[in-house]
């Protein structure tokens, strides 16, 4: 739920390439780099919360993420939905699909905008060599049938 | 948590348990050559013999445990294989209930009918031609070529087999090819007889000897085989059984818990009847610190093995998973001779005793230097990327 006036992407593009070129969820990073809640969220609370940049605990970011979807286990280990779960159990495994960030309710859409139009080109070739990598096949177990029938 | 065993499979344990005391372990003298001064002791049992057990496996609904039920099997689950293969492995007579390597599951209908049921039905033997003379095992840069000319392929190059075959046979060959799609690694279907293949003379089949496991070296010399013998796709010879293949290495972990069960027993029969100083060897603390030892290692191997199968048959398993039980069987099943081996106050290469071939395939599980290093090193890759905490 970000502000009218999000933050200005060139003000923030080195910070920004360095968070997404890092190999660990992005999604809280960005978030931290936006303009916050927007004074009208529609959240019922007596607080004035305009402009905090909190997870929300939405478990969108989990939900999406691709290396949690492969091992679930990881995503077992915590009961947490937050964005500092994500990183805690995928941390450097990270695919850098930067899906988390697209999903995030609290990035600035200026972020997303970057994100999409800068940085998923180069990202689907990654993920497309990750598909080659997972396809290779374990030929250790062809060679237990060798030796054993 | 819940530690027994569903009904169904506790029966499928009793049957084959059952039929492994009743039917095969009296056939141990025989196969040992300990009957006739181990001169006539044998690799394999008599095609007469194999037949009978054959049949009545198949009267006890036995046949093709591992077979899914669309090829003809029972379909049982990596849990169900697993009681029946630690039971089969306490014997050491070279029978399986009808078992088939996956790979041949993605044979066609024609090559289900000319390959996978005679091998099913034991009128065909199959040596699975992977690894080739100085390579090392399963590389994928092999020097077998198979060259596609006028709809055929040429055949070219050197096999090592460790498949014992004793009818008619045919290989599943391993070749690179080059298609379409670039050079990849094609599967094979070639029968025995097949102009251009030539299979040098395996091990003796009776005396001593015999107990030694060697491989059969098949040579390919222009040997044309037609488009229809490629098993799968071309190029995707890795790919074949991938689906089956995980769970058979928690079989094998099984089977490692059978082997030291018998060793155990061997070690407590031999320690209650043999005497030193006037004192039963089973008196003595470190007999009885070995015989516990061991004890305790099956156990825990045994629920290693039992928990991965139920992942496994949950669609659960992991690499990890399955490599933990690689490494932990056969770790086991060495420390299990190690000490079996003192128990008995020699050396576990005694002549004729079954601790003898049990040992063997011990040595045969761990001589995988290489492979028992990749999965220690998949567990580790696995701890390293947990929670950073």
């Amino acid at each position: 739920m970000p502000q009218r006036i999000q933050v200005d992407v060139s003000r923030i593009e080195p910070v920004l390439n360095e968070i997404l070129n890092t190999k660990s969820p992005p999604v809280a990073r960005c978030r931290l780099l936006s303009s916050g809640f927007s004074p009208a969220h529609a959240l019922n609370i007596s607080e004035n919360i305009a402009g905090h940049k909190e997870c929300l605990g939405c478990g969108n970011c989990v939900d999406i993420c691709p290396f949690l979807f492969r091992e679930p286990y990881r995503r077992d280990r915590t009961e947490q939905r937050t964005s500092m779960a994500l990183e805690s159990t995928v941390g450097q495994d990270c695919d850098q699909c930067y899906a988390c960030v697209l999903m995030c309710p609290q990035v600035d859409t200026t972020i997303k905008h970057y994100v999409v139009n800068r940085r998923l080109v180069e990202v689907m070739s990654r993920l497309e060599q990750r598909i080659g990598d997972e396809e290779e096949p374990d030929l250790d177990l062809l060679v237990e049938e060798a030796l054993e029938m | 948590m819940d530690f027994s065993l569903p009904e169904e499979l506790r029966m499928i344990q009793s049957l084959v348990k059952d039929f492994v005391t009743d039917q095969l372990k009296p056939l141990e003298r025989e196969l040992l050559g300990r009957a006739a001064g181990l001169a006539d002791a044998r690799r394999s049992l008599p095609a007469e013999v194999d037949e009978k057990l054959m049949g009545m496996a198949m009267e006890l609904g036995l046949w093709g445990l591992s077979v899914p039920e669309e090829l003809g099997g029972v379909g049982l689950g990596a849990l169900g294989c697993s009681l029946a293969e630690e039971e089969l492995a306490q014997t050491i007579v070279p029978f399986t209930f009808g078992d088939v390597s996956p790979i041949l599951f993605e044979c066609n209908a024609a090559q289900k009918e000319s390959y996978f049921l005679p091998l099913f039905n034991r009128r065909k033997d199959c040596h699975i031609a992977l690894m080739e003379p100085g390579e090392p095992a399963g590389r994928a840069d092999m020097a077998t070529r198979a060259e596609r000319v006028n709809g055929r392929y040429i055949i070219n190059g050197r096999k090592l087999s460790f498949s014992v075959t004793g009818r008619d046979w045919f290989a599943v060959v391993y070749a690179r090819t080059s298609g379409a799609a670039g050079d990849g690694v094609t599967c094979f279907l070639v029968d025995g007889g097949t102009a251009g293949l030539s299979a040098g003379r395996g091990p003796a089949d009776t005396g001593w000897r015999s107990q030694v496991r060697a491989p059969t070296a098949l040579t390919f010399t222009d040997c044309s085989v037609p488009a229809g013998a490629v098993l799968g796709q071309e190029g995707r010879a890795f790919h074949l059984g991938r689906k089956w293949l995980p769970s058979r290495r928690i079989v094998r972990g099984a089977r490692a818990v059978g082997v030291a069960q018998r060793l155990l027993e061997e070690a407590s029969t031999q320690a209650q009847s043999w005497q030193s100083f006037g004192q039963f060897v089973s008196r003595r603390p470190d007999v009885e610190a070995a015989l516990a030892d061991v004890a305790t290692d099956i156990h825990a191997c045994r629920l290693v093995v039992h928990e991965a199968a139920c992942q496994a048959d949950e669609g659960r398993l992991t690499r990890r998973g399955a490599a933990v039980v690689k490494v932990f069987a056969a770790e086991m099943l060495g420390r299990v001779a190690d000490r079996v081996t003192h128990v008995f106050n020699g050396p576990s290469y005694q002549e004729g005793l079954p601790m003898e071939q049990l040992c063997r395939d011990m040595l045969a599980t761990r001589s995988l230097g290489m492979a028992m290093e990749l999965q220690r090193s998949i567990i580790t890759r696995d701890i390293l990327k947990g929670l950073k905490v």
